[in-house]
């Protein structure tokens, strides 16, 4: 009945001679087969006719995969597993906390990165060119650190380090 | 109600009941009398209003901002009032939802002073020298002036299935379907939603993937079923959400509950609903 209250508004207002064609269309907007965003909302003009967009009514996975509820599981793990990485690798620096931490910071900062990728980069193709970006990111970036703690000094000193300067 | 008809145009204030509206209403009478002896009218207290308009009706014009001036001396004291009295008095164009001005059907939400709320149960910022900003509902299509375009939302709302579903229905229609005191009252707090669509505007994922994600409002009738006992299809019910959008969208930054009219908690919902995923059994649903 909303959309009666609102059309109907829009009926009595019209200039005098458009009530009767607004009346006729009106009918044929009401049918229930109309009533959706592209029908109703999109006969104004030319412009929002091309923002016609989908209506999401169908379920779009059935596919019984829990692949999603698992990336959610696992980033909360990495979340915790890191806060107590942290203080871990205050009190007991060495090489297996400092690789431990490059690949948890690795991963726990690819899963967020992708969070917002997914959240804001639309369009097929400038997704998989983000995401095909990230990966090769979280590849530098794990496989840099790696390089720090063999090479240098290692994470752990590098951090307590910052603090003797 | 005595009292409403002594003070003729505060009338209003009596249907609104509440220790605030009693409290207003005692101090206009006192108004009144003291100034009843001098034919002198109050000052008037004009309060500018800037309201966005469009007219679909006319191709090529751009949204703009209109400007009435109300007096609230001869106005209600919600922002529904005003708009009623700025559409019976001074412009018949404006297009605006309203139905049950109490807060109980979600027809006149809308973005006031920036905040997505029910014109009905949100008063008039009484600061004459502030500026009234009333905007449609952000972020969705218009329809006209304030009227948004909700297609999108019920389709979304229609599509988590918000009724009783039961594996067998030999029983329908037989007796009722006892549920314990305790599952009644999970239901508390999701039930009394009245899909406004305050909450779901408000969500910056809505704003920018509203196609995809289901948002707030539709989650937590979503959730609404899930954990009702008299339902059967919980798994099933979580299992429609296995994709990056349609619940995972939500970083919980609970604009939803700020905005929620009702005063209900659609971020809890929703942290609920993703600790369910992460437990219910997989092959339950398919089953």
């Amino acid at each position: 009945w909303r959309r009666r209250y609102c059309c109907g508004g829009r009926g009595w207002r019209g200039p005098e001679e458009a009530v009767s064609r607004a009346r006729t269309a009106l009918r044929v907007l009401l049918s229930k087969a109309l009533l959706t965003r592209p029908a109703i909302a999109c006969s104004a003009t030319e412009e929002r006719r091309l923002l016609a967009c989908k209506i999401h009514t169908s379920p779009r996975s059935l596919a019984g995969s829990k692949a999603a509820s698992l990336h959610w599981t696992g980033e909360r793990a990495v979340s915790v597993f890191l806060l107590g990485l942290l203080p871990a690798a205050y009190l007991y620096p060495g090489p297996v906390v400092d690789y431990t931490l490059a690949a948890a910071l690795t991963l726990h900062g690819h899963w967020g990165l992708g969070q917002v990728v997914t959240d804001y980069v639309h369009g097929e193709t400038s997704f998989k060119l983000a995401s095909t970006g990230l990966y090769l990111l979280s590849a530098v970036t794990f496989a840099g650190l790696c390089y720090f703690n063999y090479q240098d000094v290692g994470i752990c000193k590098a951090v307590a380090m910052l603090w003797s300067l | 109600m005595a009292a409403a008809v002594t003070v003729g145009r505060a009338g209003f204030v009596s249907f609104r009941g509440g220790p605030l509206g009693v409290a207003v209403q005692v101090c206009r009478r006192a108004h009144a009398a003291a100034a009843a002896a001098p034919a002198t009218q109050a000052s008037a207290r004009i309060k500018t209003f800037a309201v966005y308009r469009w007219n679909p009706d006319n191709p090529g014009e751009k949204p703009r901002m209109q400007t009435y001036e109300v007096d609230l001396n001869k106005c209600g004291p919600m922002v529904l009032d005003a708009l009623i009295k700025i559409k019976n008095e001074m412009d018949a164009t404006l297009t605006f939802r309203r139905s049950c001005r109490e807060g109980i059907c979600g027809s006149c939400a809308m973005n006031i002073d920036g905040g997505n709320t029910l014109a009905c149960t949100k008063r008039i910022d009484t600061r004459l020298s502030k500026v009234a900003k009333i905007y449609p509902l952000p972020h969705m299509y218009v329809v006209k002036d304030l009227v948004p375009d909700l297609s999108n939302f019920y389709a979304q709302y229609k599509a988590i299935q918000p009724y009783l579903k039961k594996k067998d229905e030999s029983k329908q229609g037989k007796e009722q379907y006892i549920q314990s005191i305790e599952d009644r009252e999970k239901l508390d707090g999701l039930y009394e939603c009245i899909l406004c669509a305050c909450c779901s505007t408000s969500c910056p994922s809505y704003w920018w993937n509203g196609d995809k994600y289901l948002g707030p409002a539709v989650l937590m009738q979503a959730y609404r079923w899930m954990v009702d006992s008299r339902d059967d299809y919980t798994e099933e019910r979580l299992a429609q959400l296995e994709d990056p959008f349609s619940l995972y969208r939500c970083h919980t930054i609970m604009n939803c509950t700020k905005a929620c009219p009702k005063g209900l908690n659609p971020g809890k919902a929703i942290a609920e609903i993703k600790k369910m995923m992460a437990t219910y059994k997989e092959k339950a649903a398919s089953a």
